[in-house]
């Protein structure tokens, strides 16, 4: 596999050649400071980019076109990365060898067309998009609670402090929905294009005359948009944990416990956190699983999860509501346990075993080696080998210093107090 | 061994029956890390009434039993568990239940003839407590809470009860809380000795491997070479009329959206089954997606959102659901039954299903994951591997869709709709 970097000033290029895989992978990334009062707008307008297109003006006509295409697929998504919103397009279609001549350079301008001629000029039409996007998001914001873990999470991360970003809801607000007009969407679609920091990945079978069809494609003229220290860090972390209980109409209940993370060096949080995490909650090996669930009946899932550039992580456990006491004092009694060391080097060679094999695993998918590339410019990690170096030195003591910045600060329990049981 | 070519993919495929009764399928890659091995019973959550082994008698035994012994594998009387066994290697481990088949996998990137050894070691090895089992109802009742709360699974399963009168695809896979509650560690071992024979089962890797290394493995394996009989399982299959059991349900869930689920239930009758699915499937493709007139129309009136079709064989029948969220149930209803009256199809219209379900196998052949998960469907729903399935959609042709088409009764249907009961 080959890497190379290409700086267009506007936007870099990144363009991976492998022989590995039957498809050609292209990602589009725009990056942002991220503001609270953007979300919603910035969810619509990837639904909005990807329904229509001016120049293929309904649902139906873009999507009979990619199919011709040989199935092309295009989609986009937008979530937060630490303070930055990103907002990606993704477009995935099979080497030319196995279509027809001319198809890479179709498959292309199609993507072109999704990203720069958005449907905003013709009034029906547009109304006619706007309209359904807007109906079907609203339907997706008012059934947030039927995921009643991810809601769980959601309002968690809300009550540990509502001000800070990873308290913004990834899916926006109902009440921002009716705010959207075509003006509002224009301004933003022009904010997006024109000042982001943008990265063109590209993984396939591909060589460097590939460079000449993405400029003249993607020629964006961006006025560079600023870094950001993307990093969040804790100001002040709370000595009291504070409990937010809500109830709803669920067999099972979701308790999702939220932690502060203090300082911690580049080092720490790169690797150390990473080990912790996965003896702490990161899988079947983990003391959660082996605890929680298998001693003591009280889940089917307990888990843990990281957001490094939040300096949070995140506990999540699906239980019946008589259980929550025991499973609080459990889970407490658990991290502290790690902070006495009582964990093994085996348990540590486990966990060492599997961030291995996660890396080991990456070159298998095009998602995961973009991914790869991206994280490393956002989060400075050295590449595969580097990394593999690096957490093999991560200590027992590491772990344990590690585990005593890990302190809990919000407990949120979605009661679950069953179903109405009704026709 | 057998060599099979996977016609337009590139790739093949090698097959071998054992003395012992049991099917390999082993698919190699020379551009991978990872493997995944498969170790897959023909034994799922329908199977609840048979003769066990070694008896005369025909038994009956609790619902989600196949699940319910799934969870018990993973227990072992001495040494190592299978989630530590792996662990040691960075591979992951896990199982998972069917209404057909139960599958035991590892993934990884070490260690494979070690680790595949160990995995038939391990599902050849039962070991049920009275205490053990009791442990794990715990787990599972969180797990059926788990899914009894979302609406999606709800909805399946109200329109399989609607549908099927009694069959037992009806049933939850994991049975209810009462029916586990039920389980014995007798009622374990009489299952597992039935069902976990090499004769019911087969296994499939898939991924980076040395396919005689693997080969070897599975004939040396001394816990397989100990079955000597062939023993011919009696499994009490449920007579289902071709009737729908009820022609409409309403229920209420706590959700916030109203949804429809509407199911067709085929009778396949002497067809090729395969053949059969696909033209019943490239009938749905041009009716019900993106790019059809319906779902325009849909857009356009505000008939609904999010629709969703799938079909599944279930023996004797082809079973065909569609769902969507709406706002109209009734007249999205009617406007199905509409579109369900005249399933013609152009030549054109076809011809383009083909080449994207063409294009989708060429992109699919590069996840090991999915060329697995393919082989195991094809082998459970049709005795063997379709290894011509790019041919066969070159086949495809409006003289033979018509034939077969045009002789279904799309009014033999159930319709369930689900209103909220949130406040």
């Amino acid at each position: 596999m080959e890497y190379k970097k290409i700086d267009m000033t506007s936007y870099n290029i990144h363009l991976i050649k492998t022989k590995k895989f039957k498809t050609i992978d292209i990602r589009i990334c725009f990056r942002k400071e991220i503001k609270k009062n953007e979300i919603t707008i910035r969810n619509i307008l990837s639904e909005l980019l990807t329904y229509s297109t001016d120049t293929y003006k309904t649902k139906r006509e873009l999507s009979l076109k990619t199919q011709d295409l040989y199935n092309t697929n295009i989609f986009s998504i937008c979530y937060r990365n630490g303070r930055y919103s990103l907002f990606k397009f993704h477009s995935s279609f099979l080497n030319e060898k196995y279509t027809e001549p001319g198809m890479f350079e179709e498959s292309i301008k199609l993507l072109s067309d999704v990203i720069f001629n958005p449907n905003f000029n013709d009034i029906d039409s547009f109304n006619s998009a706007f309209r359904y996007v807007k109906d079907r998001y609203k339907k997706k914001l008012e059934s947030i609670k039927d995921n009643a873990t991810g809601y769980s999470l959601m309002r968690m991360l809300e009550e540990m402090n509502g001000s800070m970003e990873y308290s913004y809801r990834d899916i926006g607000y109902l009440e921002d929905l009716d705010l959207i007009t075509l003006d509002s969407l224009k301004k933003y679609y022009n904010e997006l294009i024109n000042n982001s920091l943008i990265d063109i990945y590209i993984i396939g079978d591909i060589d460097d005359s590939c460079v000449k069809t993405i400029n003249k494609y993607f020629n964006f003229k961006t006025v560079k948009s600023k870094k950001i220290d993307q990093l969040i860090k804790h100001d002040h972390i709370p000595k009291k944990i504070k409990v937010v209980k809500e109830l709803d109409n669920n067999n099972q209940s979701k308790l999702s416990v939220g932690c502060m993370i203090e300082d911690l060096s580049e080092f720490e949080r790169n690797y150390v956190l990473t080990l912790y995490n996965l003896i702490l909650g990161g899988g079947t090996d983990s003391k959660f699983f082996k605890i929680i669930r298998e001693e003591n009946s009280l889940a089917y899932y307990a888990s843990s999860s990281l957001a490094k550039l939040d300096s949070i992580l995140m506990i999540r456990a699906g239980i019946s509501k008589e259980n929550y006491e025991y499973t609080v004092k459990l889970i407490k009694k658990i991290m502290k346990s790690i902070e006495k060391g009582d964990f093994t080097e085996e348990d540590i060679n486990i966990a060492k075993e599997s961030y291995i094999s996660l890396l080991n695993e990456i070159e298998d998918n095009q998602d995961a080696i973009i991914e790869a590339y991206f994280a490393k410019d956002l989060l400075n990690l050295g590449d595969i080998e580097e990394r593999k170096e690096m957490i093999q030195k991560v200590t027992k003591e590491d772990i344990i210093k590690v585990s005593k910045k890990v302190k809990i600060t919000t407990i949120f329990m979605l009661e679950g107090v069953g179903q109405i049981e009704e026709d | 061994m057998k060599k099979i070519s996977l016609k337009g993919l590139d790739q093949f495929l090698y097959y071998e029956r054992l003395d012992n009764g049991l099917d390999v399928y082993l698919l190699p890659y020379d551009n991978k890390k990872n493997y995944i091995i498969d170790y897959v019973t023909k034994f799922g959550s329908v199977d609840t009434e048979f003769i066990p082994y070694g008896e005369k008698k025909c038994v009956k035994v609790p619902d989600g039993i196949a699940h319910f012994l799934e969870h018990k594998m993973f227990e072992q009387e001495d040494g190592i568990d299978p989630f530590t066994f792996a662990s040691k290697t960075g591979t992951s481990s896990n199982a998972s239940t069917d209404y057909e088949c139960t599958r035991y996998y590892f993934e990884g990137n070490k260690a494979f003839k070690e680790n595949l050894d160990y995995l038939l070691n391990f599902v050849g090895s039962p070991y049920f407590t009275d205490d053990n089992v009791e442990k794990e109802k715990g787990i599972i009742a969180e797990e059926i809470k788990l899914y009894d709360d979302q609406v999606e699974w709800f909805l399946d399963e109200e329109l399989r009860m609607a549908l099927l009168k009694n069959d037992k695809h009806r049933v939850d896979i994991a049975g209810t809380i009462d029916s586990i509650n039920k389980i014995t560690k007798e009622d374990l071992y009489k299952t597992y000795n039935t069902f976990y024979r090499p004769s019911n089962m087969f296994i499939v890797i898939s991924g980076s491997f040395d396919k005689d290394e693997a080969i070897k493995v599975i004939k040396e394996n001394k816990i397989l070479n100990s079955f000597k009989d062939n023993f011919k399982i009696e499994r009490k299959k449920m007579k289902e009329d071709i009737s729908v059991n009820k022609k409409e349900v309403v229920k209420k869930f706590n959700t916030s959206n109203t949804r429809i689920g509407y199911g067709i239930k085929i009778p396949i009758g002497n067809h090729d089954r395969f053949l059969f699915s696909l033209y019943v499937g490239a009938m749905l493709k041009n009716k019900f997606s993106a790019s059809s007139l319906f779902i325009e129309r849909m857009q356009q009136e505000d008939l609904g959102t999010g629709i969703f079709v799938t079909r599944d064989i279930i023996d004797d029948y082809l079973l065909v659901l569609i769902t969507a969220r709406t706002d109209k149930p009734k007249e999205l209803v009617k406007s199905i039954k509409e579109e369900l009256s005249n399933v013609d199809i152009e030549a054109p219209d076809l011809e383009r299903i083909k080449k994207t379900w063409i294009a989708s196998s060429v992109m699919f052949s590069d996840s090991i994951a999915a060329m697995l998960g393919e082989i195991v469907d094809d082998v459970i729903s049709f005795g063997k591997v379709i290894s011509d399935r790019v041919d066969i959609y070159r086949s495809l042709n409006v003289k033979d869709y018509n034939k077969i088409i045009r002789s279904i009764d799309f009014n033999n249907s159930s319709v369930v709709t689900i209103y909220p009961n949130k406040v």
